[in-house]
């Protein structure tokens, strides 16, 4: 039966070459646990990604109860984990899974530097992975504060004194991020879940993009 | 794509009928035991790994519920704040006295800047093609002091918070609808009892709620002239009346 | 001439390929920047819009109750916050100095924003200290070198209108304007 399928979109596509790209690019043996037990560190990348899955599969299903609005945000993540069925598990997903996936990443940066996998032909993946670290920062940054509890706004607080505090243009960058130039309050909320929600995933999603196709372009460094 | 005679494509489209790549596995018989493919071989390792990791942030997620601290106010102006823990190194970093005050431009910017800008341009700092750890001290060098700070700034940081304070600033507390008519909430009022004990008496990080609290009438009375704990003797100034009032008072809003 | 003819046919192509290219980069730039910009103005107008110029807001102290010790004030004001109107309370520490002079100071640290109170640490007797990162200001709200805020504590402007201390909505920098 899936053979049929396969076969009838084969003959009008020509998925073929495509298919046949992906599943018989070659893994190195040094890259191999099954080989080395030490090629575990080749994992972190994966499991990151991993991660990142999870992370906008559960923030997808988080937005069918969450409201940024101040009057109701805090109320919606309260209802979502105690009043809904399995919304403490998903809630969780999210919030350890934005640990974890810093932790992989971190490793996994790791693991490139010390083997000096970033060097010539792979610079331009080096930079795209190191804006993905940033794109990761900033999403744990703007997600901190949509639950709007306690610790959230205050430590929105402490990040926008420290934009403020840059030379020349701190005012403007604070009122920018906030939306308001004293108040962390009904706009800066908006903003920070627009800015999680839409702006960094599709940020973050281009560059792994660029990461994969530079991978399967140059395939893994070799070994050391 | 391939032109020539004798191609034939399915109607109108540009895809051949003949010449169409066969769906069969590449050949890497040449290195025996040594390279495989990536689908279905090294795939299934890969989502093996991938399973027993999910095995164990299942564990997490179920064993720690995520934290939700009470609904945010601005006006709580005790609080004290906390970033997400991989942001501590750098809150850490802002309290040294090279990092702050006048110089607070250096931690904010200038050591952030230098290492971000330094992490991205890594290929172009670190050009010869050897690639052994040991065979580039610097790189490795720096490397390794960049993460020996970003640890131990860290470490400072969670060492010199408050946890326990921290927990507590943070709860949720319940409020109970009380009685803000009757005369001895006034009592309360003017021995300042409610700056520590809150408006709803719900407590904060100075003072236990005093509902629910289990006391006998003689207890509270006791403790409001005597203190106990962090809080200071002779802080109730009415009279005897006054104090039996507010000792039913609070009696009566046990829950 | 054959020849003639053709290299000036293929300059023509190159010149009509550059022509054409530059067509789509200024059709390209025309629809990226007349979709963009209404999205980008919106977004930044916050950093362009004028602030409500502030007047001043009546707090619950008598001007001579105001001692040399500083005392805390809160006073209610009415804010908007974009579509969202609140009632918001400030806080000021308030004292007269050794002229008499009224002096309004924001509890706001100039370090990190967490929040200072007098004479609340058994360390710093008579300073402004800020338990986030052991932040230190002498009474009249000047920072202490060596501990780790910017400046100053931001000073409140203030009216007597009354014998009642009135108070502006915002702290602003000393010595800032």
């Amino acid at each position: 039966m899936l053979n049929k399928v396969y076969d009838w979109i084969d003959e009008r596509l020509d998925i073929t070459p495509l298919w046949r790209d992906l599943a018989d690019h070659e893994v190195p043996e040094h890259v191999n646990p099954a080989h080395h037990f030490s090629a575990f560190v080749y994992c972190f990348g994966g499991l990151t990604f991993f991660v990142v899955v999870i992370q906008v599969l559960s923030g997808m299903f988080l937005t069918m109860y969450y409201v940024p609005d101040i009057v109701n945000a805090w109320e919606s993540v309260y209802y979502l984990q105690n009043e809904v069925a399995f919304g403490q598990i998903v809630r969780g997903m999210h919030h350890w899974g934005a640990s974890i996936v810093i932790v992989m990443m971190f490793l996994h940066t790791l693991r490139v530097f010390f083997q000096g996998a970033y060097k010539k032909p792979r610079e331009l993946n080096w930079i795209v992975g190191v804006l993905i670290f940033m794109v990761m920062l900033a999403l744990g940054l703007t997600g901190y504060l949509l639950p709007w509890d306690m610790k959230a706004l205050f430590a929105t607080k402490v990040t926008l004194d420290i934009a403020q505090s840059t030379p020349l243009i701190g005012d403007m960058l604070k009122t920018l991020i906030a939306g308001d130039q004293h108040i962390i309050g009904a706009e800066t909320l908006t903003r920070f879940f627009a800015i999680h929600v839409f702006f960094l995933p599709a940020a973050l999603l281009l560059l792994i993009g660029l990461h994969f196709i530079m991978i399967r372009k140059q395939g893994i460094s070799g070994p050391l | 794509m391939k032109r020539g005679k004798g191609m034939k494509f399915v109607g109108d489209s540009r895809v051949s009928i003949n010449n169409r790549k066969p769906n069969i596995p590449t050949d890497y018989s040449e290195y025996p035991g040594k390279t495989e493919w990536f689908y279905p071989d090294f795939l299934l390792k890969e989502w093996m790994v991938g399973a027993v990791f999910l095995i164990g942030f299942l564990c997490l997620v179920i064993a720690e519920p995520p934290p939700l601290e009470r609904v945010a106010d601005p006006t709580d102006t005790a609080y004290i704040p906390l970033p997400d823990w991989y942001f501590l190194f750098l809150y850490q970093l802002l309290k040294y006295s090279f990092a702050s005050g006048p110089f607070n431009v250096v931690g904010a910017f200038i050591i952030p800047g230098l290492a971000v800008t330094a992490l991205l341009l890594a290929p172009f700092l670190d050009r010869s093609p050897k690639r052994r750890p040991l065979d580039r001290p610097f790189a490795t060098g720096f490397m390794l002091l960049a993460v020996a700070g970003i640890f131990y700034l860290t470490w400072e940081a969670a060492a010199y918070h408050d946890w326990e304070a921290s927990k507590e600033q943070g709860k949720i507390r319940d409020v109970v609808e009380i009685d803000k008519e009757n005369p001895a909430y006034g009592i309360l009022e003017a021995n300042t009892c409610l700056s520590c004990h809150g408006e709803n008496l719900e407590g904060s990080v100075t003072g236990p709620p005093l509902v629910g609290t289990e006391l006998s009438a003689e207890e509270i009375m006791d403790i409001a002239v005597n203190g106990k704990g962090d809080m200071p003797a002779g802080l109730f100034t009415g009279t005897e009346e006054e104090l039996q009032q507010i000792a039913e008072y609070i009696l009566s809003i046990e829950e | 001439m054959s020849k003639e003819k053709q290299s000036g046919k293929e300059k023509q192509d190159i010149s009509r390929r550059q022509f054409l290219s530059y067509s789509i980069m200024g059709v390209g730039g025309f629809m990226a920047a007349a979709t963009v910009m209404p999205m980008l103005r919106m977004a930044i107008d916050p950093v362009l819009k004028a602030e409500a110029s502030g007047d001043f807001i009546a707090t619950n102290v008598k001007v001579d109750e105001i001692t040399t010790e500083p005392q805390r004030v809160d006073f209610n004001f009415e804010q908007k916050d974009g579509w969202y109107e609140s009632t918001v309370t400030q806080t000021a520490w308030v004292y007269k100095d050794e002229n008499g002079e009224i002096v309004a100071l924001s509890p706001i640290c100039k370090h990190l924003g967490c929040t200072v109170s007098w004479n609340s640490s058994d360390n710093y007797p008579d300073k402004f200290y800020c338990p986030c990162h052991k932040g230190v200001y002498d009474k009249d709200g000047t920072n202490v070198p060596g501990t780790p805020p910017r400046g100053p504590l931001d000073r409140y402007q203030y009216q007597i209108n009354d014998g009642v201390l009135y108070l502006s909505r915002r702290a602003s920098e000393v010595g800032g304007e």
